[in-house]
């Protein structure tokens, strides 16, 4: 799923550990999201809006629109 | 089998450290199986479900690690290590199915079942580095 998350990180200036442990998952997993190798879970996209106080609409382009 | 990435995380090591532990009595039991005439003794005797069961004690306690693996780990290793599995268990699963047909209708020499573990982990090594998506 195309996102924008690797630049909201990267505009924070956290790195993929930070930000996997501010979310509760794995630096692996951070990486996938980025890389579009994970599409997440609606509670892990949640969590992703939330730590970045942005709706996910933002962040994740929906696919169905 | 461990991959580098589930080394990195405290739920990966706990998997390979639990993987070693139940590697090492069923390598352990192999190896005396093959090389030396240890179990001979227990051949044809009740002792002999003893043997066949302390070897394959190891891979149910296998199963319970990569279960525990999941159940402590995030949904991006949890989906994968699934697929890892699923692809593994298939290709081991074809290869068996393939030889037994062949040894009943094709003339295939026999090969004993408890191959299958092996093979199992064998074509976990193969597909699991291209195995790298949830999708």
């Amino acid at each position: 799923m195309r996102n924008r998350l690797k630049l909201l990180r990267v505009e924070r200036n956290w790195t993929q550990e930070q930000l996997g442990q501010a979310l509760g998952v794995s630096r692996q997993a951070v990486n996938a999201l980025e890389t579009e190798k994970h599409d997440p879970s609606l509670d892990l996209a949640y969590r992703i809006a939330a730590l970045f106080e942005r709706p996910i609409e933002d962040i994740f382009d929906n696919p169905h629109i | 089998m461990m991959t580098l990435s589930r080394q990195q995380t405290p739920s990966g090591r706990r998997y390979v450290l639990r993987t070693f532990a139940f590697m090492a009595p069923y390598v352990a039991i192999c190896v005396a199986m093959m090389t030396t005439d240890a179990f001979d003794g227990v051949m044809g005797k009740p002792a002999g479900w003893v043997l066949a069961a302390a070897v394959s004690a190891p891979v149910i306690g296998q199963i319970w690690a990569t279960l525990a693996l999941m159940r402590e780990s995030d949904e991006f290793v949890r989906m994968v290590t699934a697929k890892q599995f699923i692809i593994a268990s298939g290709m081991a699963m074809a290869v068996a199915t393939f030889w037994g047909f062949g040894e009943s209708f094709a003339g295939a020499p026999h090969l004993p079942a408890w191959l299958i573990y092996p093979l199992f982990w064998a074509a976990f090594g193969l597909a699991s580095p291209f195995i790298r998506t949830s999708n």
